[in-house]
C-alpha cells in the first residue's frame, strides 16, 4: 500500500464495478460480496490515509501523478490535503455502509451496485484531484449514475402511485411526464437533478476554461495555477476577469452544495432516491460543491475570495432558515431529511464565508460530521420505507414497538444532527459559530435559530414515525435484527460519537489543510500595492511570516484554544 | 498548369490503397456475378477482408511516413489524408458488418449493395486526398453517386424512395452550386490547387465562389442552413446506410473544409470566422432543440448529428492547428459513438421491426447488453466523462478558448445541457419504463462485434486519449505552416509538471 493508497481508494470501486459486469444476477450473494469487498478495500485504504496523513508536515500527501494528455496539459494528479482526507474517509464509509443498507435489493441488484460504486468512486475522485480537468471529469461523472439510480430504483410519491387507472398508467410512461411537476415522480426528480447539475457544471467549466486560457500556462494543474496564474486586474465587461471567473466557479459548484436559490433539485432528488443513494447524495455528493469551491476558487483566486465571499454569507442565511421551515412543514420523511440537509449545508457556507482558521476548520469538520448524521437518517428512513412502503409521516406512527433498534438509532442520529455534545457535529457547529461570530453576528444568530428549527422538525418527525398510535396496516414491519442490517447504522454511530469524544486527530488533520489556505487568503499581498503578480510573492510572504499559527511551525493547538482562536 | 503523366512506380505506391480497393471492388462484383448462389454474407466478409488489407496498407503508410503528391498537386497523400482514409475505411468496415442481417430486407441486388458501399468509400478516400477544386468535385460526386442508390435501396418502401429523391435533388443542386463556385474561383484566381490560392486578393467574385463551395460542403456535412435533407433521408434510408451517411461523408467533407479554410483561405480568417461562428451556433442550437421533439430514434440521431457538426465547426472556427487536431479527435470519438448507436438501432429494429423511441421501452430488461451499449453511446454523444465524446468536446472548447471565441463556447456549453435532455429521454425509455413485451432480443455475431468495437473505442479514447491525441497532432502537422504562429504549438513551460 503506502504511497499508492489513493489509487486503491479510487480504483477499487471501479474494479469492483467492472468485475460485477461479468457476474450474473442469479448469484445475489456473489454480487453483494464483490461490491462489499470493493468498498471494503476502499474503506481500509481511506482509514490508512486518514491515520497515515501527517498533519505536522501538512500539504498534499500520497501524491500520485501520471501524464494523461500532453497536448492539453492534463495529468492524473492525485493528492490529499487536510481538507480532502476526512471527506475521502467519509465517502468510503458511506459507500461501505450504503452497500449494506441496500443489501436486500432484489431488482437488478448487480446493476444497482455497479452504478453505486461508480457514483462513489467518482465522488472520491473529485476529493483527491489536483488537476482542474480531472476535478471536473469526476464531478460530471458522478451526476449520470444518479439519474439511473433514481430512475430505476427510486421510490415514488403517493400521488404517482395513485395513477393506476389505464389513463394514468399511460400518462406515467409518456415522455412528457417528466414535465408533470406536480407529480414529483422519480422520473421528474432524476431528470431535474441531472439537468440542473449539468447546467451549473458547465457554468463551472466555463470558469475553469477561462482560468486555463488567461493563466496562459497550458496546464490544468491546480498547484501550478495557484502559484503562477496571474488573473487579477484584467478588465472585462466593466468588471475584472477574476470576479467573473470566481462567480462562474462559485455558483457553478454551489448548485450541488446546494446554496439557497439553487437548491430546488436537491430535496426532490433525495426523496426519490433509494436509501443508499440518498446517503451518498446527501452525505458526500453535496460536499463536492463546497469542496470544489475551496479547491478552485479559494486556492486559485484567494484575493477575489476575500472580496466576494460575503455573497455566500448572505445566501447561507436563506439556506438555513428556508430549508428549516420547509422541513418543519414537510409531510414526507425523505423531504424532511432532504431539506434539513440543504439547511445544514448553509452552516458550511457560513463557516467558509467567515474565512478564519476556526470557522473554516469547523466547516470542513461539519462536512464530515453531517455525512455521518445524514447518512444515518437516510438509512433509517430507507429502512422504514422498505418495511412500510410509505414516506408519509401522518400515516405512520408507533413504529418503535416494531423496530426498537431502529428507533433507538434514530434518536442518536437526531442528536447528532442537532449537534449534541458528544457527537462530532457539536464540535463542528461550535467551531463555525464561534469562528464566524466576529464577522457575521447576524448570520450566527440565524444559525442558532436554525439549530432550534432542526430540533423541532427532527423531533416532530421522530414522534410521527416511532411514537404515538400505531397504524395497524404496518403491523408486519420488523426491526433491523441481522448483523448485515445493523452494521451500517452501528458503524456510523460509532464514528460520529467516536470523533465527538476523540476529535484530536481529525482536528489536526483539518487544521493542517485549512491553515495555509486561510493564510493565503488573508495574508495575500494586495496587487494594487505591489503592482505585479500576487501569487508567488504572496506565497513567499506567507512562508516567511512566523506569526501565522501554522501547525507545522508550532505546537498543535488544543481544543481549549478554540475560543481564543475565535477572537483572532 | 503542365500535366505530364509519367508515373513512376514509387508514385503509384502513393495510390496503392485506392488501387487495391478498386481491384477488390472488381473481385467482389465478379464473385457476385460468377456465383449467384453464394450466401451474401460471404460477400460481406470478402469485402471486409479487402477493406482490412487496405486499412493495413494505410496503417503502414502512417507508421512509415509515406507522403507525397501526384498529378500536379491534384492528389496529395499527407498524414491528414491518411487519417481520413483510415477513418473512412474503419466506418465502412463497421457499416458492412452491421448490414449483414439487414441486407436480407432488400428484395433485389443484395450483392451489389456491398459493391456500392465500397465504391462510395473509394470516392471518399479520394476526397480525403484531393488537393484542388477539380479533384474535390470529381471525388465528391463519385462518392455521392453511390449514396444516391444506397439511400433508396428499399425499393418497396415509400419512405426510402422519398429519401432517395430528396437526397438526389438537393445533392445535385449542391453539386451545381459547387461547380459554379469552382468556376468563379478559377475565373478570379486562375488557380485550382488550394495552396496556390493562399496569396490571392479578396475580390467579390472569389468571396462568392467560396461561399458557394462552402454551401455545397455544408450540404455534405449537414450544417444549418443546408441541413433540410438530413432528417428525411436519415429516416427513410436503410439504417446501415444512414449510419454510413452520418459518418464517412462528414469526415471526408471536413477534410476538404479543413484544407480550404486553413490552407486556401488561411489569410482571410478574420472574415470567415464570422461565417463559421454563425453557422456553428445555428447548427448546434437548431439541431438540439428540434431533436427534443423527435419520436423516431433515427430522426433523433439525425438532428443530434446536425448539432454535433455545429460542435465540430467550433474547432474549424478556431482556425488553428489545435482546432484541426480537435476536429480530428472529435470525429474519432463521433465515429465510434455514432456507429455504435446506429448498430444498436439496427439490432433493435431487426427484433421489433420499428424504430420509434417508444419501442425502446424496457430495453434494459429485454437486452441488458444493447441497453448498456446504447447508454454509453448516447452519453458519449452528449459529452459525459469518462467517454470519448467528453474529451472530444473539451478538446474543441480548449482550442476555441485559446482563440477567444467566448460566445461560441458559451453556446456550445449550453447545448451540452440541452442535448443531455433528449439523450436521457431515450435512456428513460430503456431503463425506467417497463417493457410491454418482455421477450429477450437476440443479436447476431457480426452486430455484436460492431457494438464491441464501438464500446471499446468510446471507452478507450475516453479513458486513455494520449495515443489518439498524438496521432491527430501528427496528422495535422501540415497546418503548422499556414496558421498564425501564436497558436502553433504549446509553448515550452518548464514549470508544468515540476
Amino acid at each position: 500500500m503506502g504511497e499508492y493508497a489513493l489509487l486503491y481508494i479510487l480504483f477499487a470501486p471501479f474494479v469492483g464495478a467492472l468485475a460485477l459486469i461479468f457476474v450474473s444476477n442469479r448469484q445475489p450473494l456473489l454480487v453483494r460480496s464483490i461490491a462489499a469487498s470493493a468498498a471494503f478495500v476502499s474503506l481500509i485504504a481511506s482509514l490508512y490515509i486518514f491515520y497515515g496523513y501527517d498533519p505536522g508536515q501538512g500539504g498534499f500527501q500520497f501524491v500520485q501523478k501520471y501524464e494523461w494528455s500532453r497536448q492539453l496539459g492534463i495529468a492524473l494528479y492525485l493528492g490529499v490535503d487536510g481538507i480532502a482526507t476526512p471527506l475521502v474517509l467519509a465517502s468510503s464509509i458511506l459507500l461501505f455502509a450504503g452497500i449494506f443498507v441496500s443489501w436486500h435489493i432484489k431488482d437488478r441488484a448487480k446493476e444497482f451496485y455497479i452504478w453505486l460504486l461508480i457514483l462513489a468512486a467518482a465522488t472520491i475522485g473529485v476529493f483527491m484531484s489536483l488537476d482542474l480537468f480531472f476535478l471536473y471529469f469526476f464531478y460530471e461523472m458522478s451526476v449520470i449514475p444518479m439519474y439511473l439510480l433514481l430512475g430505476m430504483w427510486g421510490s415514488h410519491t403517493k400521488k404517482y402511485l395513485e395513477m393506476t387507472d389505464p389513463e394514468g398508467l399511460k400518462q406515467r410512461d409518456s415522455v412528457g411526464f417528466i414535465f408533470n411537476f406536480a407529480s414529483n415522480s422519480k422520473e421528474y426528480a432524476a431528470m431535474k437533478l441531472v439537468l440542473f447539475l449539468s447546467a451549473f457544471a458547465v457554468v463551472a467549466l466555463m470558469g475553469i476554461l477561462l482560468i486555463y486560457k488567461f493563466s496562459g500556462l497550458n496546464t490544468f494543474d491546480i498547484l501550478v495555477l495557484r502559484e503562477q496564474a496571474k488573473l487579477m486586474n484584467i478588465p472585462v465587461l466593466g468588471t475584472t476577469l477574476d470576479k467573473i471567473i470566481w462567480v462562474l466557479v462559485f455558483f457553478g459548484f454551489a448548485s450541488i452544495a446546494p446554496l439557497w436559490p439553487l437548491h430546488s433539485w436537491s430535496p426532490v432528488g433525495h426523496a426519490a432516491a433509494p436509501a443508499a443513494t440518498s446517503m451518498l447524495h446527501a452525505g458526500v455528493l453535496m460536499k463536492l460543491g463546497h469542496f470544489s469551491i475551496i479547491r478552485v476558487a479559494f486556492e486559485i483566486l484567494p484575493e477575489t475570495t476575500r472580496e466576494l465571499m460575503p455573497i455566500a454569507a448572505v445566501l447561507c442565511m436563506f439556506s438555513i432558515i428556508y430549508g428549516g421551515f420547509v422541513a418543519f412543514y414537510a409531510k414526507d420523511t425523505k423531504y424532511v431529511i432532504g431539506y434539513s440537509s440543504s439547511s445544514h449545508m448553509g452552516y458550511v457556507f457560513l463557516g467558509m464565508a467567515a474565512l478564519n482558521y476556526i470557522s473554516l476548520s469547523g466547516a470542513v469538520i461539519y462536512m464530515f460530521a453531517h455525512a455521518m448524521a445524514t447518512g444515518m437518517l437516510f438509512a433509517m428512513a430507507g429502512w422504514v420505507y422498505d418495511q412500510t412502503h410509505s414516506r408519509d409521516i401522518p400515516s405512520l406512527g408507533g413504529l418503535s414497538n416494531k423496530m426498537p433498534f431502529v428507533s433507538a438509532c434514530f434518536i442518536v442520529a437526531c442528536m447528532a444532527s442537532i449537534g449534541m455534545p458528544g457527537t462530532v457535529n457539536f464540535i463542528a457547529e461550535i467551531m463555525i459559530i464561534v469562528g464566524s461570530w466576529n464577522k457575521y453576528p447576524i448570520q450566527v444568530i440565524v444559525a442558532m435559530l436554525g439549530i432550534v428549527l432542526t430540533l423541532a422538525y427532527l423531533f416532530k418527525m421522530m414522534r410521527g414515525l416511532f411514537y404515538g398510535p400505531m397504524n395497524q396496516k404496518y403491523s408486519h414491519a420488523h426491526d433491523a435484527v441481522s448483523t448485515v442490517d445493523r452494521l451500517p447504522l452501528l458503524m456510523m454511530i460509532i464514528i460520529s460519537i467516536g470523533f465527538g469524544i476523540f476529535p484530536m486527530h481529525l482536528y489536526d488533520v483539518v487544521r493542517s489543510g485549512v491553515d495555509p489556505l486561510v493564510a493565503r487568503i488573508t495574508q495575500v499581498v494586495p496587487v494594487a500595492r505591489t503592482g505585479e503578480g500576487f501569487g508567488v510573492k504572496g506565497e513567499a510572504a506567507v512562508t516567511e511570516q512566523p506569526s501565522i499559527p501554522m501547525v507545522a511551525n508550532k505546537p498543535i493547538p488544543r481544543l481549549s484554544e478554540i475560543s481564543r482562536g475565535g477572537r483572532e | 498548369m503542365s500535366f505530364t503523366l509519367n508515373l513512376s512506380f514509387s508514385d503509384l505506391l502513393l495510390l496503392l490503397p485506392e488501387i487495391l480497393l478498386t481491384c477488390w471492388l472488381c473481385v467482389v462484383i465478379t464473385v457476385d456475378f460468377a456465383s449467384p448462389r453464394l450466401p451474401k454474407e460471404r460477400l460481406a466478409y470478402l469485402s471486409v477482408a479487402g477493406l482490412l488489407v487496405t486499412l493495413g496498407c494505410l496503417a503502414w503508410f502512417d507508421v512509415n511516413h509515406v507522403t507525397g503528391t501526384l498529378f500536379g498537386d491534384m492528389f496529395v497523400l499527407d498524414r491528414m489524408a491518411i487519417f481520413f482514409k483510415i477513418f473512412v475505411l474503419a466506418s465502412t468496415i463497421l457499416v458492412i458488418l452491421s448490414s449483414i442481417q439487414y441486407v436480407n430486407r432488400f428484395t433485389l441486388f443484395r450483392g451489389e449493395y456491398y459493391v456500392l458501399v465500397i465504391m462510395s468509400a473509394l470516392g471518399m478516400m479520394f476526397m480525403a486526398s484531393s488537393n484542388d477544386l477539380l479533384s474535390v468535385f470529381v471525388s465528391l460526386e463519385f462518392s455521392t453517386l453511390g449514396f444516391y442508390i444506397l439511400v433508396s435501396y428499399l425499393r418497396d418502401d415509400l419512405a426510402s424512395n422519398e429519401a432517395g429523391l430528396k437526397f438526389f435533388i438537393l445533392g445535385v443542386f449542391a453539386a451545381g452550386l459547387f461547380a459554379y463556385g469552382i468556376s468563379l474561383v478559377y475565373g478570379e484566381t486562375g488557380k485550382l490547387v488550394f495552396s496556390d490560392m493562399a496569396s490571392a486578393p479578396a475580390t467579390p467574385g472569389l468571396i462568392i465562389g467560396f461561399l458557394l463551395i462552402f454551401a455545397a460542403l455544408g450540404f455534405k456535412i449537414g450544417a444549418v442552413p443546408f441541413h433540410s435533407w438530413i432528417p428525411d433521408t436519415y429516416h427513410g434510408a436503410p439504417t446501415p446506410v444512414t449510419a454510413f451517411l452520418s459518418i464517412a461523408p462528414k469526415g471526408a467533407a471536413l477534410a476538404i473544409l479543413l484544407r480550404i479554410f486553413l490552407v486556401a483561405l488561411g489569410a482571410f480568417k478574420p472574415t470567415w470566422i464570422y461565417l463559421l461562428v454563425v453557422v456553428s451556433i445555428v447548427s448546434m442550437t437548431y439541431g438540439n432543440i428540434v431533436a427534443i421533439a423527435q419520436k423516431n430514434i433515427k430522426r433523433l440521431l439525425a438532428y443530434s448529428g446536425i448539432a454535433q457538426i455545429g460542435n465540430v465547426l467550433i474547432g474549424l472556427a478556431a482556425g488553428t492547428k489545435m482546432g484541426s487536431d480537435a476536429i480530428l479527435f472529435y470525429l474519432l470519438a463521433y465515429l465510434f459513438a455514432n456507429i455504435g448507436a446506429f448498430a444498436v438501432v439496427i439490432a433493435v429494429s431487426h427484433a421489433i421491426g420499428r424504430d420509434e423511441i417508444e419501442d425502446y421501452r424496457g430495453l434494459g430488461r429485454r437486452s441488458p447488453f444493447l441497453a448498456f451499449a446504447m447508454l454509453l453511446f448516447l452519453l458519449s454523444l452528449a459529452g459525459v466523462p469518462p467517454l470519448a465524446g467528453f474529451i472530444g468536446k473539451l478538446y474543441i472548447f480548449v482550442a476555441a478558448i485559446k482563440e477567444g471565441l467566448y460566445t461560441l463556447i458559451t453556446v456550445g456549453l449550453i447545448n451540452i445541457v440541452i442535448s443531455m435532455y433528449y439523450y436521457l429521454i431515450v435512456v428513460k425509455q430503456m431503463y425506467i419504463n417497463e417493457p410491454t413485451d418482455p421477450s429477450p432480443i437476440s443479436i447476431s455475431g457480426p452486430m455484436r462485434a460492431v457494438i464491441y468495437v464501438g464500446l471499446a473505442g468510446t471507452l478507450v479514447i475516453g479513458v486513455y486519449p494520449q495515443p489518439f491525441t498524438d496521432w491527430v497532432v501528427a496528422a495535422t502537422v501540415m497546418f503548422a505552416n499556414f496558421v498564425a504562429p501564436s497558436a502553433l504549438a504549446i509553448p515550452p513551460n518548464p514549470l508544468v509538471g515540476s
